[in-house]
This record gives C-alpha cells, sequence and structure tokens, in this order.
C-alpha cells in the first residue's frame, strides 16, 4: 500500500521541449496522499503535457516525474496498475460497448470491480451496449472515468474532465469524485477550466502560465491572501501622488475606474486593509473575498511581468 | 439539510466554517431538533459537492463542541441537550454577519439608511415566518 512518507506525485525540475519548442519549464511540485490537486491554466499553457509527462508518456527534456516514488518514465507499467485515468481525449477501441470494455479490463486486473463499473455507467445514464464510437464526447469521458476507478486506483488522474458535459451531467461527475475521496481517500490530480465546480473539492491548486507553474498552493491559504480592494481616490495636499497608499499590498492586478480604483491584491490582511482605509485620501475602501476563477484571472489572464509579480507575492 | 445549508466557496470564509456556522443555525433556529440524525459526512459532502475533508472537519468540531454526538456504528446525530453558544462565540458570529453584509451594501453602493432599512425589513420577514406580531 502506500507509504504516507512518500507523496503519490511528484515532479522535480520537469521541462518539456517539443523539437524547439518549449512546453514546460522547470515544473516543481508535490501532491500528498489524499489531496485533490486542480492543474489550472489557459489553453496551450502546458497542462496536458505535464499530465502525459507524469504518466510516463513523455519523456522529460530535463528533470523527473515521480508516481509513488518511482520515476514514471522508467516504470510506467508498474504503476498504472495503481493509477485511474481520464484522458483529455476518450479513446477505446469504437466497437467495443462499455460493457465489452469492462469485461476486457476485468482480464487485464485481478481486482475488477464490474459491479461497480455497470452501477457508475447506470449513474451517469451510459448505454452500457452501445458501441463507444457511437457515443457523444461527453458520454465516452464518462465511460473513461467508471473504468478509471474500476480497479480501485490510489491515484486518479483527470484531464479536462468536464470538457463536453452539460450542466446535468457535470452534477453528477462532481457526486462521484467526491463519492470516492469519501469512501477510499483517493488522491486526484486534475486539470480543468471549470474552476467554478472544483474550487469546492479541490484541496491545493497549481497554475500554470506559459509553462511555467507560477502559483501552487493550498486553497483554503490562497483564498485567504487574495482580495478584491475597492476604493474612492482622493488626492490631497499631503498626498499629490497617485497609488502610492496601495504600496502595503502587493497588487496582482489594478484597474482606475470612474468611480475609483479596484485593486485585486495577493497579501490580503485584516490589519493591513485596516490602516489603509484610515490613509489619508483613501474614501470608502472595502475588501470582497474573489471566487477561484476571479483569482485565476488576476493572476493568468494578465501581461507576464504581473503574473510574475503575483508569484513574487506568494512567497 | 443540505438545502437549507447555504454554502458559498467564493466567500471569504472557509467552507468548513460557513458548514459549522450553517449546522449551528439549524440548530439554534429548531430546524434541525436535539437528537435528530443528521447526513453522513459522505452524503452531504456529495449533496453540496464540496470535499469530503471540508465537511468532517467541521463535523469534528461540532463534535468537540458538544453540538454533534457521533454514535458508533449509527451515524451522527444533534446532542440531546446541545450547549447554547458562547458569548464570545455568538459576538463573533453576529459581527462577522455584520461585516458580510455591510461590505455588500458598500459594494453594491447602497448607503447606510438604504442598508438599515433592508435589515429592519428582513426582520420583519422572520417575525411573520413566526407568527409574531409586531
Amino acid at each position: 500500500m502506500t507509504d504516507p512518507a512518500v507523496s503519490p506525485i511528484r515532479m522535480e525540475a520537469v521541462t518539456i521541449r517539443y523539437g524547439r519548442a518549449l512546453a514546460c519549464q522547470n515544473v516543481t511540485l508535490s501532491v500528498a496522499s489524499g489531496s485533490v490537486y486542480a492543474l489550472l491554466g489557459r489553453n496551450g499553457a502546458g497542462k496536458s503535457s505535464l499530465v502525459r509527462c507524469l504518466l510516463g508518456e513523455q519523456r522529460p527534456a530535463a528533470g523527473r516525474a515521480f508516481l509513488f516514488g518511482a520515476d514514471s518514465w522508467k516504470t510506467r507499467r508498474r504503476a498504472m496498475a495503481r493509477v485511474g485515468i481520464v484522458p483529455e481525449e476518450p479513446d477505446a477501441p469504437p466497437a467495443m460497448s462499455a460493457r465489452q470494455l469492462s469485461e476486457f479490463c476485468r482480464r487485464v486486473y485481478p481486482s475488477w470491480d464490474a459491479a461497480g463499473v455497470s452501477a457508475r455507467l447506470e449513474r451517469f445514464g451510459v448505454p452500457a451496449k452501445t458501441p463507444f464510437g457511437r457515443l457523444s464526447k461527453g458520454q465516452k469521458g464518462q465511460v473513461m472515468l467508471a473504468l478509471a476507478l474500476g480497479h480501485s486506483p490510489e491515484v486518479l488522474v483527470l484531464d479536462d474532465p468536464t470538457l463536453g458535459l452539460d450542466v446535468v451531467a457535470r452534477g453528477v461527475l462532481y457526486e462521484e469524485i467526491v463519492g470516492d475521496l469519501a469512501d477510499r481517500g483517493t488522491t486526484v490530480f486534475l486539470t480543468t477550466h471549470d474552476l467554478a465546480g472544483f474550487e469546492a473539492i479541490a484541496t491545493h491548486v497549481g497554475i500554470l502560465k506559459e509553462g511555467r507553474l507560477i502559483l501552487d498552493e493550498e486553497i483554503e491559504r490562497l483564498k485567504s491572501r487574495f482580495r478584491r480592494i475597492r476604493y474612492a481616490s482622493r488626492l490631497t495636499e499631503t498626498r499629490t501622488e497617485f497609488g502610492t497608499e496601495l504600496d502595503a499590498f502587493e497588487a496582482a492586478r489594478v484597474r482606475v475606474r470612474g468611480w475609483g480604483i479596484d485593486a485585486v491584491v495577493s497579501n490580503f490582511s485584516e490589519a493591513a486593509f485596516d490602516r489603509f482605509r484610515s490613509l489619508d485620501g483613501v474614501e470608502d475602501a472595502s475588501a470582497e473575498a474573489l471566487s477561484l476563477e476571479e483569482i485565476f484571472l488576476a493572476v493568468a489572464g494578465e501581461t507576464p511581468e504581473k503574473a510574475d509579480e503575483a508569484k513574487g507575492a506568494g512567497r | 439539510m443540505a438545502a437549507s445549508l447555504r454554502i458559498d466557496p467564493s466567500d471569504a470564509t472557509p467552507l468548513w466554517s460557513q458548514i459549522e456556522e450553517g449546522v449551528r443555525r439549524l440548530v439554534a433556529s429548531g430546524a434541525l431538533q436535539h437528537g435528530a440524525p443528521v447526513p453522513s459526512v459522505r452524503d452531504l459532502a456529495r449533496d453540496l459537492r464540496v470535499n469530503p475533508a471540508t465537511v468532517a472537519k467541521a463535523y469534528q468540531r461540532l463534535t468537540d463542541a458538544g453540538v454533534l454526538v457521533v454514535r458508533r456504528g449509527e451515524g451522527t446525530y444533534v446532542a440531546d441537550a446541545p450547549p447554547p453558544m458562547s458569548r464570545s462565540e455568538r459576538t463573533r458570529t453576529l459581527r462577522g454577519g455584520a461585516i458580510r453584509y455591510a461590505s455588500l451594501a458598500a459594494t453594491l453602493g447602497a448607503t447606510r439608511e438604504e442598508a438599515s432599512e433592508e435589515l429592519r425589513a428582513a426582520w420583519r420577514g422572520l417575525d411573520e415566518k413566526k407568527g409574531v406580531t409586531p
């Protein structure tokens, strides 16, 4: 079984290249047993490359990825018995039905839970006898998840699992993942664009931007340090330079609006805010918590310099 | 119970704390009666679509505080005589809610008078629900 001292997932200075193109640069991260790590990033940020590297499907140009403490490029076969995978592009022989696929897997995995797979397919509402090739993209993903959990893996890797799912199917997927976490304490590593859906399920968040991991943190801590501060700025005799009032904060993004200033800060504290609101020329100051999506936009949606500032603030 | 537990992942209060406060509120208002069963960690986590560890943390704190009791092999229940909230806890909870409401009102650009009037109207609404004539 899992040695608690060994992180099931670890990456050490992973760099991935495709020819001359750099997909990931110097990525180091570690996922503790029982955590749910959500890797976020815009399209092309390198998320899928990193997943393929973790699964031993892509050899890193430098650095190493580990599953259960073993180099995943060298020991892919052995680790796979303990890992369940839902790939970004669901792939299976198009002529085989979900039931036939499950039957096939039963011969490969000694501990295969065929009844559990059927129950899951039923909850998802996926027809068990329809050939895989005739299912919708969302249904194919659901078959992949039902099969991925069939051998009770210790680690579940999901590459954009809600892609192509409607709102009802997404709900069923969250419940399935939450149920599995409750039953078995599975470690989950996922990439997603569905930030609102995984906000309450993820325990840790990583943000990839242009191949670099610019943020890697526990979600509760991340959310406690980010706030949107809004205020009206009045220049006075003692203060003539605009913007200096924000000096106590690390601003990830500042916007000047007609009514005043809208700033997203990454090192919020109640004490610092109390001092801020009593500053000369700061009026009607309010601080508002941010959703994960808003934090993501502030950190990864702006110019590279801004993102670097936000990263520096996290240290 | 999940339907009456309102949680907001984008709120500044951590989710476990929102669940903890929510359960306390339901017990205090009588919506959850003394001795009544509460959903399992697994069921509540699924209904709320939150990490089960978050629900487990809230339940653990509520159990430590004597609000909930775990009966081995049976499940989790509201205590037969849950302790009233301590004075400081009560003040803290009240103040936290007030700060959240005041920030919301400020964000929406409401005046103090407007915000206070909404608060009075909300009180009247609660009184009507309870059948209390003002």
